[in-house]
């Protein structure tokens, strides 16, 4: 297995993260995985230990997981990493780390080359993100 | 896309798909190769047609094809006539574009 | 002639985005040439980019974001269709245009060409936010309130490639509309909106959610009445976001935001809408001022100079020849300027195939409007085209400029102006033609005289269950539908999808297509019967019910 980092932050190494479920139970368990159907409000009581956060994508047209990424960012102030696994593409790069993923599982056989390209690609974004991007202008578009 | 196929007395089935560069539909002829004339396709018995869509399922990338099915067909002098409308506008044309009607006559390969 | 119109114009910014995207595209089709994408990986993604694969051939829907062309435009769709296509181009319900016989391999050429002219399609598409629409007579109609076109780019930018809502369960229409009237079908969409000036003078948006054709015909209910203009992005993402999350992804039939909604009821919607927006940081969805300033300064009015006097020369135009006074009286609309008028260009001529136009025809309603509408078109849902400002004195000349096309057809709103899907002789997932029986009923009703004395009545047709025809919404509305690889209509009375937006009842059971056509001239010749002074086809089913339109649809069959 490959880890890519989206963003300037490296991936950390941890302990084999626990279901949603079992959290509670497992009250030293620094890292969770959660199914694309998790509520990731059921995080809020684990906030304190949590370092690592894996958003499970069942296939790449599931995008729960973009909205659990931001509501883990922007509701729960969430700031240690979120990683995702599963069937994603290359080409959703940008839109994982807009919405506050930061490392991805690549499958074997994976082109590293393709997931960096997909980053660099755009230069302006047309709505803000939970990235701290700039306003491009007055208007709505912003920097990347 | 997979629809049920119905096959009646008399009818047959030939197997179909869309070229990938361009869509264009195509037919497999009983040496295995898609052609674009209806003309060409190799009408086969209900039995045949899983293995058959399977041999080529497995080769549609190399082949360039996508969307294989099978449809059913009743054979006639000038050739396999698919059966339902739906089929019968992919092998002749659109039925509102006279200029844009296949050719009835034997077509070029593929 | 004033060049910039109404629509919203690119800077070096947008231009260099569009050819990132069309590079992205582009080697999205390597990847699936060379095997790297599988066809269920690559389809997503093309269709995010328009490109469908349909019963013949590849199909390119381009994106007319609200309904706004300008001369070059329409060129270039011209150019498309000779170059790429067999020579037309067909307008959709969608205010979009589509080519229906695309090459993959030439896509990225096209896109290019496209983009050019500040063109592209992006959303047209796929599980994501579409295309956003607007009103057909946005900045001209006399009855408008508010401009929806600066808060439609809005839309449009906001939603293109957002990172979050690029993968819903299912597509997503957003409609926008400024007039009280309803042009824009605000409450058949996943969100409409209807822009009103609020107390302090800034807008305000009511705002539908959960309204939708297709297999579960659903009427949008209000989830707010007035949203301020600021609160406009946060609140259209606190609803998506709730959908994103929630929606079925179990079943493609019922994965749309107007399932959800049921599922839960209005009141539970608003809730968890209500719950988002407690949580979000609103200051980052801020739509401050300045920013709509900035997107409003991007647009430019035509300068409505006309000279003293257009009025009586039009009314001396129209008093000297009956033809052309018989197309002003159904194919104008009432300007907000004094000395101008809306002309709608009919492209339902009888016979031909609703909503196509050849490249030359492209060519020359570009041509038309460099001449008489400051360069600017619109596309409407209705399958037709716009001139938004036309001098009155001018308007004769843009009339005899149609004409020669071969697109004076002076029948919109009437019972000839049908709206139809592209149907089984183009689409991969319909089940019955379209174009044939609205061919057939162009033909049958092609008596303008008899078609001015029937008055309103929309005729939409649709293909099969998903509705692009908006069949449910057609006054006398027709779903194609498939006995045993044989085409039947259903067939629909009752719909509409104005401000009193109804869904259409099934009148009785499916017909072939020739009598289907017979039983809509009995039901028209009854309508005729029936009616009580200068009552529309509506107001008379509304009074008398649909029995007598039964009986006379069943009659002989």
């Amino acid at each position: 297995m490959t880890l890519f980092n989206l963003g300037a932050r490296e991936a950390g190494q941890y302990a084999e993260p626990v279901t949603l479920a079992d959290l509670a139970e497992q009250g030293e368990a620094c890292s969770v995985v959660l199914e694309s159907g998790d509520d990731v409000a059921a995080l809020k009581p684990y906030l304190n230990r949590l370092e690592l956060v894996v958003l499970r994508f069942p296939i790449f047209r599931d995008g729960r997981g973009f909205t659990q990424a931001r509501e883990l960012r922007e509701y729960l102030r969430y700031s240690g990493e979120i990683r995702v696994e599963g069937h994603v593409l290359p080409d959703q790069a940008d839109f994982l780390k807009r919405c506050g993923v930061e490392s991805v599982v690549l499958p074997e056989g994976s082109d590293v080359g393709r997931w960096e390209r997909q980053l660099k690609r755009y230069s302006v974004s047309f709505q803000r993100s939970v990235l701290p991007e700039k306003a491009l202008d007055v208007g709505t578009r912003v920097a990347r | 896309m997979k629809r049920a196929v119905r096959v009646g007395a008399g009818e047959g089935l030939v197997i179909t798909a869309n070229r990938l560069l361009d869509g264009a539909i195509v037919w497999l002829s009983a040496d295995h190769t898609w052609q674009t004339a209806i003309q060409r396709a190799e009408v086969l018995v209900p039995e045949a047609v899983v293995e058959r869509i399977e041999g080529v399922q497995s080769r549609a990338q190399a082949d360039g094809v996508v969307g294989i099915y099978e449809i059913a067909v009743r054979p006639e002098v000038g050739g396999p006539v698919p059966v339902t409308m739906r089929e019968r506008i992919r092998a002749f044309g659109p039925t509102v574009h006279p200029q844009f009607a296949y050719e009835q006559q034997e077509g070029a390969g593929a | 002639m004033t060049t910039a119109i109404g629509q919203y114009q690119y800077d070096q910014v947008d231009r260099d985005f569009l050819a990132a995207r069309i590079e992205e595209f582009s080697e999205q089709v390597a990847r699936r040439l060379d095997g790297s994408l599988t066809e269920d990986e690559f389809k997503p993604l093309r269709l995010m980019n328009g490109l469908y694969l349909q019963l013949h051939a590849y199909m390119l829907r381009v994106a007319v974001p609200y309904g706004t062309l300008n001369a070059a435009q329409v060129r270039a769709f011209a150019d498309v269709a000779r170059r790429y296509d067999r020579g037309y181009g067909h307008f959709t319900t969608r205010q979009n245009i589509q080519f229906n016989w695309i090459r993959l391999e030439d896509t990225p050429d096209i896109l290019r060409l496209l983009a050019d002219v500040d063109m592209h399609a992006l959303q047209t598409s796929g599980n994501c936010i579409r295309n956003v629409t607007s009103d057909e007579f946005a900045g001209a109609a006399a009855d408008e309130l508010v401009d929806p076109r600066v808060h439609a780019e809005i839309l449009r930018q906001w939603s293109t490639l957002h990172p979050e809502f690029t993968f819903l369960p299912r597509k997503f229409k957003i409609a926008i509309s400024g007039s009280p009237n309803d042009r824009v079908a605000a409450r058949f969409h996943d969100i409409g909106v209807i822009a009103r000036p609020g107390d302090d003078g800034r807008v305000v948006f009511q705002i539908f959610v959960g309204g939708g054709l297709g297999r579960t015909p659903i009427v949008g209910q209000e989830l707010y009445d007035s949203v301020p203009e600021e609160r406009l992005l946060a609140t259209l993402e606190a609803i998506i976001r709730v959908y994103n999350a929630h929606g079925r992804r179990d079943n493609i039939y019922k994965a749309r935001i107007k399932i959800l909604v049921q599922a839960l009821g209005i009141a539970a919607y608003r809730e968890e809408v209500e719950a988002e927006l407690a949580q979000m940081d609103i200051a980052r969805y801020r739509l401050s001022p300045e920013m709509v300033a900035s997107i409003e300064a991007r647009f430019a009015a035509p300068d409505l100079q006309v000279p003293a006097g257009a009025a009586d020369i039009l009314a001396e135009q129209r008093a000297r020849d009956w033809v052309f006074d018989r197309w002003v009286r159904s194919n104008t609309h009432a300007h907000r300027s004094e000395g101008h008028i809306i002309a709608v260009v009919s492209l339902k001529t009888p016979g031909e195939i609703p909503g196509d136009v050849t490249a030359d025809q492209l060519d020359r309603l570009a041509g038309l409007s460099e001449r008489f509408a400051y360069g600017e078109l619109r596309t409407t849902h209705l399958q037709n085209v716009v001139f938004g400002h036309v001098r009155q004195d001018q308007l004769y000349d843009l009339w005899r400029g149609l004409v020669e096309v071969g697109l004076g057809a002076p029948n919109v709103g009437l019972i000839g102006d049908i709206v139809a899907c592209p149907g089984l002789d183009y689409c991969a997932l319909a089940n019955a033609r379209s174009i044939p029986i609205a061919q057939k009923l162009g033909a049958r009703f092609a008596d303008m005289t008899l078609q001015e004395q029937i008055g309103a009545l929309q005729i939409n047709i649709s293909g099969c269950i998903n509705a692009c025809g908006h069949h449910h919404a057609g006054h006398i509305g027709l779903l194609g539908v498939d006995k045993r690889g044989e085409e039947f209509f259903q067939m629909t009375l009752g719909g509409r999808a104005d401000d009193q937006a109804a869904v259409g009842k099934i009148l009785g059971p499916a017909l072939p297509e020739d009598d289907t056509v017979d039983a809509i001239a009995r039901i028209v010749d009854r309508y005729l019967q029936e009616r009580s002074g200068k009552e529309s086809f509506l107001e008379t089913l509304k009074r008398v019910g649909e029995a007598p339109f039964k009986e006379a649809a069943y009659d002989t069959v």
